[in-house]
């Protein structure tokens, strides 16, 4: 029972923060600003060094934008981003 | 038996090589990734010293995309344990992108309790040949588990929160029945339910500054442990945990420094063991405050803007991590280590480590009764690879 109020009461917590972040538009401008090749330098560094864009071809970095997105916690907007800037740029 | 399925395997990769080869993009992607590793370990204890290759770990993932929403994601680890293959299943799990904030997976994963054993224990992503302190066999942290996990994060104005909310069969607490010198420890490595409880867990990161360089994290994982109908039955344990990271490119000190911490407890409510009557005499059962502890702090710095190439792939590492496990167990045992590193990245993938530890232990199961402290020194030479 107390195990179902916490589940609830954290899911609750976590869908309140995602409307409420999604509400914010002038906030959520801030990171839709940042450029893909620009959450690459940020995000791709902070568990292992930063992979070149030159490593994968088009279809495998999709893939492992995939996997990422789930490993770093990244929203689909940033990876999609950051996927597009490795395949032009592979 | 074990020669047909890793042939059966190896044509399965080949199959998929050939067929990616001639479909330039579809809707399904099948793809192998891993790593594996080798090296040379010494140490140097009071009773002696050893030195030997170790390594040859090989472990393949899998990774199968189905869609823009779909993936299986699977860890196969290979390794010689004592001149015999062993094969496991480091994590098997399916996940589906539910909407832009959540994610679900399903099967065995990685936990996010703490960040070291779901983000930096990869040979080629940890900076050091060994784990920190806790982690691993005997460790008082859990690495994976079997059950369901919904995850994402959302930006924040500039910062941004990431959480997960996971439940798993969880760990099974070792009653002394089979090793009595272990009574009171959890077994991390049980995934079958020995109860109908199950565990609930979660993680809440944060990362406060609009260039993502920094991340706090809060981690909690607790459930009963003891096995159903047994007087274990409602002993419950408790861990939680906060990590730290900090990476960032410097321009006045040409290079990126790494900084990443981890502190874990691990509690399990009170119960009365057996006692083993090789260590132990008088009164029939014994009891103490089970708490472990364990804490690790890394620092690391790479001077990537250097216009020397050599320089620019040279790595200096320090770290310091601690273990406390509970005073009057058998396996009470306080371990501190400090290990330095020099790595030299060959690619952004493969690295030479070669790391010097000093250990300073007191206790510890293994360790003969009355040994008091014990130093020792050790010198890993270790080559590892992603792929
Ligand atoms: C939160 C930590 C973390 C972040 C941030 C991160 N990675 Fe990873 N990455 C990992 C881990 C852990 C692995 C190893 C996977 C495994 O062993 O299960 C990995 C593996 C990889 C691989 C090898 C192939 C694979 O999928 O296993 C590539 C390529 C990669 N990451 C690219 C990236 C890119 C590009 C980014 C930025 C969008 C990124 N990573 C951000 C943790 C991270």
């Amino acid at each position: 029972m107390k195990k179902l109020i916490l589940i609830s009461a954290l899911s609750l917590s976590v869908t309140a923060l995602a409307i409420y972040s999604s509400s914010c538009t002038s906030q959520r401008e801030i990171a839709a600003q940042k450029s893909g090749a620009e959450l690459w330098g940020q995000n791709c560094i902070r568990c292992h060094n930063i992979p070149s864009p030159a490593a994968y071809s088009d279809v495998e970095w999709e893939t492992i934008g995939l996997h990422m997105k789930e490993r770093a916690n990244m929203t689909k907007e940033q990876i999609d981003k950051v996927v597009m800037f490795l395949q032009t740029v592979n | 038996m074990k020669k047909s399925f890793i042939l059966l395997i190896a044509l399965f990769i080949l199959g998929n090589i050939i067929h990616a080869q001639d479909s330039k993009s579809s809707r399904t992607q099948f793809m192998v990734r891993g790593y594996g590793h080798a090296g040379l370990d010494y140490f140097k204890t009071p009773d002696g010293t050893d030195a030997s290759y170790v390594g040859a770990a090989f472990a393949p993932i899998f990774l199968f995309k189905q869609g823009n929403r779909f993936m299986f994601e699977s860890e196969l680890e290979f390794v010689l344990e004592e001149n015999k293959l062993e094969i496991n299943l480091e994590y098997a799990n399916l996940m589906f992108v539910i909407n832009k904030y959540l994610m679900i997976r399903a099967g065995k994963f990685l936990l996010p309790f703490g960040t070291f054993m779901e983000r930096l224990h990869p040979a080629w992503i940890n900076r050091l040949s060994s784990k920190p302190l806790g982690f691993g066999h005997d460790g008082i942290a859990p690495a994976s588990g079997i059950g369901l996990e919904l995850r994402g994060s959302a930006p924040i104005g500039g910062s941004t929160i990431n959480y997960s909310i996971y439940s798993t069969n969880g760990p099974k607490l070792k009653d002394g029945s089979e090793e009595p010198e272990e009574a009171g420890m959890l077994n991390f490595e049980n995934y079958i339910d020995n109860n109908i409880n199950k565990f609930i867990g979660g993680r809440v990161g944060y990362l406060p500054l609009n260039n993502s360089s920094m991340e706090f994290g809060l981690s909690y994982f607790t459930g009963k442990v003891g096995d159903k109908g047994s007087i274990y039955e409602d002993v419950r344990a408790s861990l939680w945990a906060v990590d730290f990271s900090y990476v960032k490119q410097i321009s006045p000190i040409q290079g990126v420094i790494d900084i990443k911490a981890q502190y874990n407890q691990t509690g399990v409510s009170e119960a009365y063991y057996p006692e083993d009557e090789e260590h132990r005499d008088s009164t029939d059962f014994y009891t103490f405050n089970n708490l472990s502890r364990a804490y690790y702090a890394q620092l690391s710095y790479r001077p990537s803007m250097a216009g020397n190439m050599f320089l620019k792939n040279l790595e200096i590492v320090g770290r310091y991590s601690e273990l406390n496990t509970p005073e009057g167990s058998d396996w009470e045992s306080n371990i501190n280590e400090l290990s330095f590193g020099l790595n030299y990245w060959i690619t952004w993938r493969q690295v030479v480590k070669i790391n010097y530890g000093i250990v300073n232990s007191e206790g510890g199961h293994d360790a003969e009764e009355g040994a008091g402290k014990q130093k020792s020194n050790t010198l890993f030479v270790h080559w590892a690879i992603g792929f």
